[in-house]
């Protein structure tokens, strides 16, 4: 992409009106929960804006990601992101292939230096020289340490990329890292979920192109705006946690009533997603509202918690593995000292006659 | 699609209704006094379906409505309270993408964009010079 | 996350190990200790050893009452941090299914925020049980660090539990982290300090109970 016409022109010439760009900033000032107001500031920014080179790299994943942000609406409103970006290199969407792809990346990154967006979805294998995921004949931690060295931000997308996912939970025989991990002199935004919603990941795009800077992020480097809650204290069953109404299994009457699904081990106080707000498929629904706890797929380990249905107060794995040898170990060390007692108690006795 | 059985807090009136109108009535003395606009986000409040019907009858449709065909649907209507407007976008499958009340003179969506009046301008030109008319 | 799975893996793992090791260990050494032979033919009693040892148990759960005005509050307040220590301990819902899940036993739960409520108090009690023994000079006199680190480790818990359920300070997964270790510290602590009277509580009494009816003493 050598466009150099702003994003304003090329799609006034193209028949967009700038109402279009407003709307478009209004439904985006929504989901980063900015006030109503930044809606002209970012419509005037993406308007002023030139068309975002995006290199998506692709690690150790399984495509999930990319289904979340393309997944197919009739074109709207929400899909304006697509026109504000070119797409230089993803291997799932793009034509070329073999090295007509490879060449892409090289001119996407020689043309836009120091401007372009990395996204990277999956994990990158470390163990045994990175040999467990290459492209094109190299690494991936060689694909993203070239790729990222002229970028002007990384976005992690899904919880491989931000938190090693999958391929890093136990026991990890890749030895797959995050990005975070790898790049550390530029800003990563982490945008965890598996996958993660698309608004998060178009929402945290169009802020990046009408601010120009990198929107705030909570202690795990993911936008505030979506991971500033817990699902807990959005979720329309809360009050059903208040009072102590529970669903106990996924066939009872509480889960037909629509109770809190604490107990069928929903990971929802520790899980920081906007799952319970923006919701899935267009706002249809979300796991909790299709009757399933959350797994907590946002977070850090999540496939490493100790089971997506065990209950989160629960102990995670089994506490009482030495329980056996700690009662005979106890009883013996009981019994002994008691027999030691004994022992000296007659010694004293003996020798007292 | 919800099972209609399982009880479901968007039904039920909290009462946020009133706290949004009396929000609305302070950006109304704020426009009336200092020519300020000010706006609020339906979405970024905790309303429920029913609060956001019972706000929208509060309202009512006053003399001006418009409807917007960008990338969606969008309409836009003056309440019964002049200068109050509600602004509401439709985006995939017709869904609530947006919803604002905007209280000010004129909401900046319908008002033309001195880039697309520039557009229109060479636009026409264009037409004038390869049709006769 | 990280504490958090910390705290529910190994740390639980492990207190629960000390705890259970421990136990056994107190409870083995002090039934297997000699004990010496009472070869008096003792008092002609109105009633069988067990039958006193039970009484003895029963007649202690309310003192005498020559000592009641004095002790009133002590008492009122004892029982007030226990039965409220109970409530939280056994009839708050993710505790009833920690439980279920550990030995497969449930039973019904109160509400979060009865809960809540019987926590606060405790707290208040557990409070007021430290002020009196230090306002209390000959109390302050025979404390020992057993009672003060008694004292705290039973306190913690139920503090961490409060702050957790209202999401104060910190994020909730590091408030229920510190929660669930200040619970293993608890449980470490049991069988070696003046907490294990748990369990010997009963078992004590029923001894004093027995003895001194063996000795003739009219209770």
């Amino acid at each position: 992409m050598s466009d150099k016409k702003t994003l304003g022109e090329m799609l006034t010439e193209r028949g967009v009106s700038r109402r279009s760009f407003l709307k478009y900033a209004s439904y985006t000032a929504s989901i980063l929960a900015l006030p109503p107001t930044a809606a002209t500031a970012i419509a005037q920014g993406i308007a002023n804006a030139r068309r975002q080179s995006v290199i998506w790299l692709s690690f150790q994943e399984c495509t999930g990601c990319t289904e979340s942000i393309t997944r197919a609406h009739a074109p709207s409103i929400e899909d304006l992101i697509f026109d504000f970006i070119s797409l230089d290199y993803h291997h799932t969407l793009q034509n070329a292939s073999g090295h007509l792809a490879e060449e892409a990346r090289m001119q996407a990154m020689k043309d836009n230096a120091g401007e372009y967006i990395v996204i990277v979805d999956g994990s990158v294998p470390l163990k045994d020289d990175g040999i467990y995921s290459t492209i094109a004949g190299i690494t991936n931690l060689q694909m993203l340490e070239e790729t990222c060295r002229d970028a002007f931000a990384v976005i992690s997308v899904g919880s491989c990329a931000t938190f090693g996912g999958i391929p890093g939970a136990n026991p990890n025989p890749t030895g797959a890292v995050p990005v975070s991990d790898i790049i550390t002199d530029k800003p990563v935004i982490n945008i965890s979920g598996c996958p993660p919603i698309p608004e998060a990941m178009t929402g945290t795009i169009a802020y990046l192109l009408s601010f120009g800077s990198v929107p705030e992020l909570d202690h795990l480097g993911r936008p505030k705006a979506f991971f500033g809650e817990a699902i807990h204290d959005r979720c329309y069953r809360r009050p059903f946690y208040e009072r102590g109404m529970f669903a106990k299994s996924f066939d009872d009457e509480g889960a037909r009533q629509g109770w809190c699904l604490f107990e069928v081990g929903c990971k929802g106080p520790v899980s920081y997603n906007a799952c319970a707000t923006l919701k899935w498929n267009g706002g249809v629904s979300f796991p909790i509202q299709s009757g399933h706890g959350c797994l907590g797929c946002s977070e850090p380990g999540f496939w490493d918690m100790g089971g997506f249905y065990k209950p989160l107060s629960t102990a995670k794995g089994d506490p009482l593995q030495w329980a056996g040898g700690a009662a005979v170990a106890g009883a013996a060390i009981g019994a002994a000292s008691a027999a030691i007692a004994r022992n000296k108690r007659n010694k004293v006795m003996k020798e007292g006659k | 699609m919800r099972d209609s059985a399982a009880p479901c807090l968007s039904e039920m009136s909290t009462g946020m209704a009133s706290s949004v109108l009396a929000e609305i009535g302070r950006m109304l003395d704020t426009l009336a006094g200092s020519d300020e606009p000010g706006s609020i986000d339906l979405r970024s409040l905790p309303l429920s379906d029913a609060d956001r019907a019972q706000l929208e009858e509060l309202l009512g449709r006053g003399e001006v409505s418009a409807e917007l065909a960008l990338a969606g649907d969008s309409e836009v209507w003056e309440t019964t309270y002049p200068g109050v407007w509600w602004i509401r976008h439709r985006g995939a499958g017709g869904k609530i993408a947006s919803e604002v009340i905007s209280v000010c003179r004129i909401p900046e969506i319908l008002m033309t964009h001195p880039a697309d009046i520039e557009a229109a301008a060479s636009r026409l030109r264009e037409k004038l010079e390869t049709t006769d008319v | 996350m990280e504490l958090l799975e910390f705290a529910r893996g190994p740390v639980l793992t492990f207190a629960i190990t000390v705890f259970i090791a421990g136990i056994t260990y107190r409870v083995f050494s002090l039934f297997l200790m000699w004990r010496t032979k009472d070869s008096s033919a003792g008092r002609k009693r109105s009633r069988s050893a067990f039958a006193s040892a039970v009484r003895e148990v029963i007649r202690r759960l309310w003192p005498q009452a020559v000592y009641q005005q004095r002790t009133m509050f002590e008492l009122v307040n004892g029982y007030v941090f226990h039965i409220g220590l109970a409530i939280i301990v056994f009839l708050l819902a993710p505790h009833i299914v920690f439980i279920k899940d550990l030995v497969g036993l449930s039973w019904p739960a109160l509400p979060n925020n009865v809960v809540y409520a019987v926590s606060i108090i405790t707290m208040v009690s557990l409070i007021a049980a430290l002020v009196m023994r230090i306002a209390n000079p000959p109390q302050r006199l025979i404390s020992t660090f057993d009672d003060w680190f008694s004292w705290i480790v039973t306190f913690l818990p139920v503090l961490t539990g409060v702050i957790a359920t209202s999401h104060l300070g910190a994020r909730y997964e590091t408030l229920l982290a510190l929660h669930i270790l200040s619970v293993a510290l608890l449980l470490i602590w049991i069988p070696f300090g003046k907490l294990m009277h748990f369990f010997l509580v009963f078992v004590t009494r029923s001894q004093t109970g027995a003895h001194l009816s063996h000795r003739g003493a009219q209770l």
